[in-house]
C-alpha cells in the first residue's frame, strides 16, 4: 500500500471495512429466514490517512462516501473490518478510550442550515463540546469560545446570535469552530463547501487550509467537486458503488487518471475553460442501483473499455505504480 | 435574430409595507440557436428574471417596469389566455427539481401526451406515438414500458429527462432552464446538457436561457454569458471573451475565486465582505463596498451597461 508516504505510520487506517444496510429487518424478515437482502453501501474498503495530510474521497451520490466517513468516526457500526486510529481499533474501544477518541476526531457537515441547532445561540453551540468534556471552568470555556470565534473569522458579537441570523458562510464557520473546540487531530469534512456560493467557498477553503497549517490537522475531505479536490488534497480515493476503484496522490491522479470510471468522471466535470470544451457524449447510462449492483466489476456496463472477463471477475484494488492503486483488469498485471 | 428581448426589466417583492427590488433595470437579448448563460451567486435575481419572463411570479412579486418581448408578443402586457397558450408551446421552462414539473398522480406518458394535445391538434394515438418518440430522444431506455410508469419510479436524472421531453414536445422557440442539473451527478449533468445542446439548439434553433451558478457549465455549453450581481447585469459578452478578458471587478473576482485545475495549492482569492441582502443593497454601483477599485463616484452613480467592444458590455466607471 502507500506506506512510502512520508515513511511514517498512518494516523487513521481502514482495513476491509464494509457496511451493509439490510432492506428488510425485524421479526417478519428473520422468521422468513431467507438470506437478508442488503445494500452494500461500503464494501471492503482499505485506506490510510497520514498526519497533517488531506485525503479526498470523491464519488457520485450513492457511491458510499458519506457512509465511509461515518464509519471512520464510529458513528456507524461496520458489518466487517476495522478502523485503526493511532494503532487502536476504534470499534474495540471501551467507554474511556472511545471518549478520548471522540475528542481527537471531529466532523464538519455539509449543510450548516441543518446541522446547527436553531434554538441555541452561536456561543452555546461552540461551547457545547467544552461542556460535554468538562474543559476548564465556565470562565475558561467562555474565553475559549471567543478565541475560536476570532480564529474562524467571526466577530465576538456573533456569540449571542442565533444561526438563523447568519449567512451560509458564517454558519459553516460556526460548524468549523465547534469542530475545533477540543483541538482534535482529525477532522472529517463531508461536503463542507457544497452548499456555498463560489466566493464564500473560497473563503471557507482558505480558512480550512490555514487551520490545517497552524494546528497540523489531518483532513478526510468527502466531496464531489474535483476543483476543490485538486486545490485542497494530497491524496484522492475515487469510489464507485461502495468500492474504491482508484487511489493516488492528487497530482498523479489528475495528470493521468487510470481507472475508466475515473476517466469518465473527470471528463464530465465542467471545467471553467471555454477553450477546452469536452465532448459530453462520453458518459453512458446511469449509475446502477446499489440494490442490485452488476456482477464482476460494478462499472462494466458503463465502461467504454469493458472486456468479457469484466462481467464475471471482481477486480482487486492493487498497486499499479508506486503510491497508486487501481481496481481494474486493464492494469491487473502492472503491479504484480 | 432576437427571440427574446428584455428591456429595463425591474421586478420587486413586497416585504412588510415596502417593495424591494430584486431585479433592477435589466436588459438583454436571446438570439436564435444560442445558449445564453445567466450566472451569479444566490440571491442575485437570476431566477426572478426567469419567472418574470414566464409571468409566473409569486403573488408578492410584480414587474414594476420594463418590457419582455417574445418576437412580436409583448409578454409583460399579455393576458392570461395568451400566456397559457405560449407556455409549453413557444416558451418552455425546466426547473432545478424535475419533480416541480411532474405530477406524481399521473403516469409520465399521460403528462407528455397532455402537453402535446393541449397545444397541437393530435388524436390520442398520434400523441402517444409522438410521446414515445420524445422519450426515446431524451434517452429513456425501454420507453414503451416507461410511458406507464409514475414519476416516483424514476431517478432524478431520468425525471429531468422526462421534464425535458415535455418542455421540448411542442418545439419551443425559447427554453428557460433554471439550474437544470444542479441536483444531478456530474456524469448525468453532462448527458442532460449535451441533450439540450443537440436536440434543441443545434437541431431546432431554439434559444436557451441557462441559469446557473456554475462557471464550469457556462464555459462548457454557453455561447454568451450575462453576469449578475445584486439584481443587475454587470457584464455581458461571448464566453471566450468573458473568461479570457473579464472586465468588471466582480467578474474578475468570481473567476479568481474558483479552485481550479492548474493552480497550485495556496490561497484562493476571495471577495471581501458578503452579498448584500435585498433590503440593504447599497446606493450607486451595488458592488462598490466590496470592490478593490471603488472610487467616490461609485457610491453615487449606478453605471449603465455600456458596449466596450464588439463582444463585451460592462457596467463599471473604470471603462467610461
Amino acid at each position: 500500500m502507500s506506506s512510502t508516504t512520508n515513511g511514517s505510520k498512518p494516523l487513521l487506517s481502514a482495513c476491509g471495512l464494509s457496511k451493509y444496510f439490510p432492506l428488510e429487518s425485524g421479526l417478519l424478515a428473520s422468521l422468513r429466514g431467507a438470506e437478508a437482502a442488503a445494500v452494500k453501501a461500503v464494501e471492503s474498503v482499505s485506506l490510510d490517512v497520514y498526519a497533517g495530510q488531506t485525503l479526498a474521497i470523491v464519488g457520485e451520490s450513492g457511491s458510499g462516501k458519506s457512509t465511509l466517513g461515518r464509519l471512520l468516526l464510529r458513528l456507524l457500526q461496520p458489518t466487517a473490518g476495522e478502523v485503526l486510529f493511532n494503532g487502536d481499533n476504534i470499534f474495540a474501544m471501551n467507554r474511556a478510550q472511545l471518549r478520548a477518541f471522540r475528542r481527537q476526531a471531529q466532523i464538519i457537515l455539509q449543510d450548516p442550515y441543518a446541522s446547527l441547532n436553531p434554538r441555541m445561540r452561536v456561543g452555546q453551540i461552540i461551547r457545547e463540546p467544552l461542556d460535554i468534556f468538562r474543559e476548564g471552568n465556565m470562565a475558561e470555556r467562555e474565553k475559549r469560545v471567543y478565541e475560536l470565534l476570532d480564529r474562524v473569522g467571526l466577530a465576538s458579537s456573533h456569540a449571542r446570535a442565533y444561526p438563523a441570523e447568519l449567512s451560509g458562510g458564517q454558519r459553516q464557520r460556526v460548524g468549523i469552530a465547534a469542530a475545533l473546540a477540543l483541538s482534535p487531530q482529525l477532522i472529517i469534512a463531508d461536503e463542507p463547501t457544497s452548499s456555498l456560493d463560489v466566493s464564500v467557498q473560497a473563503q471557507t477553503l482558505n480558512l480550512l487550509s490555514e487551520l490545517q497549517r497552524d494546528f497540523n490537522l489531518t483532513y478526510v475531505f468527502i466531496t464531489h467537486d474535483l476543483g476543490v479536490v485538486q486545490h485542497f488534497s494530497d491524496r484522492v480515493a475515487v469510489m464507485y458503488l461502495g468500492k474504491i476503484v482508484e487511489e493516488a496522490p492528487t497530482a498523479t491522479l489528475f495528470r493521468a487518471p487510470q481507472h475508466p470510471y475515473t476517466q469518465v468522471l473527470f471528463s464530465a466535470i465542467p471545467r471553467p475553460d471555454p477553450s477546452r470544451r469536452v465532448n459530453w457524449e462520453l458518459p453512458q447510462g446511469e449509475p446502477p442501483s446499489p440494490l442490485s449492483p452488476p456482477t464482476g466489476c460494478h462499472f462494466h456496463p458503463r465502461c467504454p473499455q469493458a472486456m468479457t472477463a469484466c462481467s464475471t471477475v471482481v477486480p482487486r484494488l492493487q498497486a499499479a505504480a508506486p503510491e497508486r492503486r487501481v481496481a481494474c483488469l486493464l492494469y491487473a498485471d502492472a503491479g504484480n | 435574430m432576437n427571440l427574446l428581448t428584455v428591456r429595463h426589466l425591474t421586478t420587486e417583492f413586497r416585504s412588510d409595507a415596502q417593495w424591494l427590488e430584486a431585479v433592477s433595470d435589466v436588459s438583454f437579448d436571446l438570439r436564435r440557436g444560442e445558449i445564453l448563460g445567466l450566472v451569479g451567486e444566490s440571491g442575485c435575481g437570476k431566477s426572478t428574471i426567469a419567472y418574470s419572463v414566464m409571468r409566473l411570479l409569486a403573488r408578492n412579486a410584480r414587474i414594476r417596469a420594463g418590457e419582455v418581448w417574445l418576437e412580436d408578443v409583448n409578454l409583460t402586457e399579455a393576458d392570461e389566455d395568451t400566456l397559457q397558450d405560449l407556455r409549453g408551446s413557444r416558451l418552455s421552462m425546466i426547473f432545478q427539481d424535475p419533480m416541480t414539473a411532474l405530477d406524481s398522480l399521473f403516469t409520465v406518458g399521460h403528462q407528455v401526451i397532455e402537453t402535446l394535445q393541449e397545444h397541437l391538434n393530435l388524436n390520442t394515438a398520434e400523441a402517444k406515438e409522438r410521446a414515445l418518440g420524445l422519450l426515446r430522444q431524451v434517452g429513456i431506455p425501454a420507453a414503451e414500458e416507461r410511458l406507464n410508469a409514475y414519476p416516483y419510479q424514476f431517478s432524478g436524472g431520468m425525471s429531468q429527462r422526462i421534464a425535458l421531453a415535455i418542455a421540448i414536445s411542442c418545439h419551443p422557440q425559447v427554453l428557460i432552464a433554471d439550474e437544470p442539473t444542479t441536483a444531478l451527478d456530474v456524469t448525468i449533468q453532462a448527458q442532460i446538457l449535451h441533450l439540450i445542446r443537440r436536440l434543441l439548439v443545434e437541431e431546432q434553433g431554439t434559444g436557451v436561457l441557462l441559469i446557473t451558478h456554475d462557471l464550469g457549465i457556462v464555459a462548457q455549453v454557453c455561447d454568451r454569458v450575462a453576469v449578475m450581481y445584486a439584481g443587475k447585469i454587470v457584464e455581458t459578452g461571448d464566453v471566450s471573451s468573458i473568461f479570457s478578458n473579464p472586465l468588471h471587478p466582480y467578474t474578475k473576482a468570481l473567476l479568481n475565486s474558483l479552485p481550479s485545475q492548474g493552480i497550485a495549492r495556496g490561497q484562493l482569492e476571495n471577495i471581501q465582505g458578503r452579498v448584500p441582502s435585498l433590503a440593504d443593497r447599497p446606493p450607486g454601483c451595488h458592488f462598490h463596498p466590496r470592490c478593490p477599485h471603488a472610487k467616490a463616484i461609485c457610491r453615487d452613480k449606478a453605471p449603465p451597461l455600456q458596449r466596450v467592444s464588439d463582444q463585451q458590455e460592462v457596467a463599471c466607471v473604470l471603462y467610461d
